[in-house]
């Protein structure tokens, strides 16, 4: 605030907009919720904000472009044109490998399976290791073993297990033609894994951390054994276990593309990805990369935007 | 000091509580043992306001915690009244930490309902019922950290007493709230003890709140904790605080709480 050259900026606007402008921050400028979150904004500052997102993507963009057109060498650096082009074509089938909307798809319901199975279990039994305390003993030394191992590592041993059995397959149905053939269990459990620990350590931490009071109070209301897991455990945990799916969400996006990068794959963004690389298609490379990356920042908005809502309560504990 | 006096107790005879002797020694985790409580005596008759004054760290919740069955003692005599079960009809209103955060208002007060099955539209009423009548319509939906101070402690003794309780601990509810705020709760909790008949025990460390509260004050010591002294307190309700009786029995308690370091 002391200095000179944002204060001779402010001197000309009207002064609601000045007051505006003291608490200048980098946060405001790139759009961030800054101050003391009271309140609205004013939409002037709203607008500005929205066009300081804007101002670095199009510049990088435009060095992109004209650096892309100077060297000219698309196979390698292909100008942003070429991108968008493939981006806004989302359906155009590339040789026998399926488009980059059904690629993205299958990927997506392989995640989305994997997670949730992990979901189901990392809470469980974080619940189960947390507040019982034969059961954390037990299990901890083999969670720690397995716990560093990257989730990639269980490909083969799940490729041995699994086969090339698909969901389908499963349940008895065989080929069904349709888009659930490519969600091999292999991969369902490579993603399982890569989802569940994260999960179940973010969840046994929150469990272990729930203050005793709470759990004397509920005692003292007459709940039961079972019915302080449910009514105590968890609501006191939540909000570490949805860290813990947060993480563990984007762990198994990072694991389900390593995964199909990974010869065997057929399908999946991340196929699509190497298949393209191997055909010097930079283009669709890198309009891959960008929706792998554009996805896992939906996925991670949407697990914030969840948790918010869920946890209101969070931090303000009397 | 004595038994004896509450024997002279007017109103029904049936014991709720009963302690002879109790002794806990807690071993702290490095190890030194911090004597908490030596030799508590106490005989609690149904109905009873009884509150327990004493200084910050005489062992007062410990006494709770025993009284309540979440600590165990290790030497001496602890009897409940026939009926009574901690996690049925003895309620606490805890020191600290007497809501759940998660919850609202309401789903705080109708916690313990939930916890014995009550369909849910008849916890709904009940709870609401209890708000009403602790001052707090209107507020039914509001999550305790949207409360202020007094409000939530008029929450947590609308949630204590959503189970009807035939014993109700008190671990100094009102100690974080400001002057008025506390004569208000005083007045409310004092109206629902004489509506209910309730027995009550009320642990506090300020003297002037145990006197306008109690049929009978109970005076400890400091650590180790012992009951050193007893007052019954026969001032009509609603007691007037600008009396020469209530001055007296202040300068009184105020004498027996200091005198122990002469
Ligand atoms: N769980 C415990 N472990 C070790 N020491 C304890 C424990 N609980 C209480 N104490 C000790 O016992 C004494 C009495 O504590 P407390 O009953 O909480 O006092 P008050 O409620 O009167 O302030 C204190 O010195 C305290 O440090
Ligand atoms: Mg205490």
């Amino acid at each position: 605030m002391t200095c000179p050259f944002w204060r001779k900026r402010g001197t000309n606007l009207p002064e609601d907009v000045q007051e505006n402008r003291k608490p200048w921050r980098l946060s405001k400028l790139l759009g961030y919720p800054s101050g003391d979150g009271s309140g609205r904004e004013p939409r002037i500052s709203e607008a500005r904000s929205s066009l300081g997102r804007m101002i670095v993507p199009v510049i990088l963009l435009l060095i992109w472009q004209i650096a892309a057109g100077w060297l000219n060498q698309p196979w390698i650096f292909p100008p942003v044109t070429r991108v968008i082009e493939q981006l806004v074509h989302p359906l155009r089938e590339h040789y026998a490998s399926g488009s980059l909307l059904s690629n993205t798809f299958i990927s997506l319901l392989r995640v989305l399976l994997g997670f949730l199975l992990a979901a189901v279990a990392g809470i469980g039994l974080g619940i189960a290791m947390g507040s019982i305390r034969i059961i954390r003993n037990s299990l901890e030394p083999i969670v720690e073993i397995l716990r560093p191992l990257c989730p990639i590592a269980w490909l083969p041993f799940a490729i041995a297990v699994f086969k090339r059995g698909t969901l389908p397959q499963l349940f008895g149905f065989g080929y069904t033609r349709t888009v659930f053939d490519q969600v091999q269990l292999g991969m369902v459990f490579v993603i399982f894994v890569g989802g569940f620990f994260p999960v179940l350590t973010n969840t046994l931490d929150g469990v272990m951390g729930v203050r005793r009071n709470y759990l004397l109070l509920a005692r003292a209301l007459g709940a039961k054994p079972m019915q302080l897991f449910l009514h105590v455990y968890l609501p006191a945990s939540m909000p570490m276990i949805l860290t813990g799916l947060r993480q563990g969400l984007g762990l198994c996006w990072f694991v389900i593309i390593a995964a199909e990068m990974l010869p065997g794959a057929e399908t999946g963004i991340g196929y699509l990805l190497i298949f393209a690389s191997d055909n010097a298609a930079m283009d669709i490379v890198i309009a891959a990369m960008l929706i792998v990356g554009g996805i896992g920042a939906i996925l991670s908005l949407m697990m914030r935007k969840i948790m918010s809502g869920l946890i209101r309560w969070h931090g303000k504990e009397i | 000091m004595t038994l004896d006096g509450t024997d002279k107790h007017p109103k029904e005879k049936l014991i709720a509580l009963e302690l002879r002797g109790v002794c806990k020694t807690f071993r702290s985790d490095t190890g030194d043992r911090v004597k908490a409580l030596n030799d508590v005596s106490l005989l609690v008759h149904r109905g009873e306001f009884v509150t327990i004054v004493g200084a910050t760290g005489c062992g007062k919740t410990t006494l709770l915690n025993l009284i309540a069955g979440l600590d165990m003692a290790d030497d001496g005599y602890l009897r409940l009244g026939e009926d009574l079960r901690f996690g049925d009809n003895i309620a606490h209103v805890f020191q600290h930490y007497t809501l759940f955060p998660w919850r609202t208002a309401v789903s705080n007060v109708s916690f313990g309902l939930q916890m014995r099955g009550l369909p849910r539209s008849e916890r709904q009423t009940r709870a609401e019922e209890l708000l009403t009548r602790v001052g707090l319509k209107g507020f039914e939906n509001a999550y305790p950290h949207e409360l202020s101070g007094g409000m939530r402690q008029r929450a947590a003794i609308a949630q204590a007493l959503a189970i009807e309780p035939k014993l109700l601990l008190m671990d100094e509810p009102f100690g974080a709230v400001d002057d008025s705020t506390r004569t208000e709760l005083q007045q409310m909790l004092t109206d629902l003890w004489q509506e209910n008949q309730t027995t009550v025990i009320f642990v506090t460390h300020n003297v002037d709140e145990a006197i306008v509260l109690g049929s009978r004050v109970l005076v400890f010591s400091e650590r180790p904790g012992k009951i050193s002294c007893e007052f019954k307190i026969c001032l009509p309700r609603p007691r007037n605080r600008i009396t020469k009786e209530f001055t007296d029995l202040f300068i009184h308690v105020r004498k027996s709480l200091s005198g122990q370091l002469d």
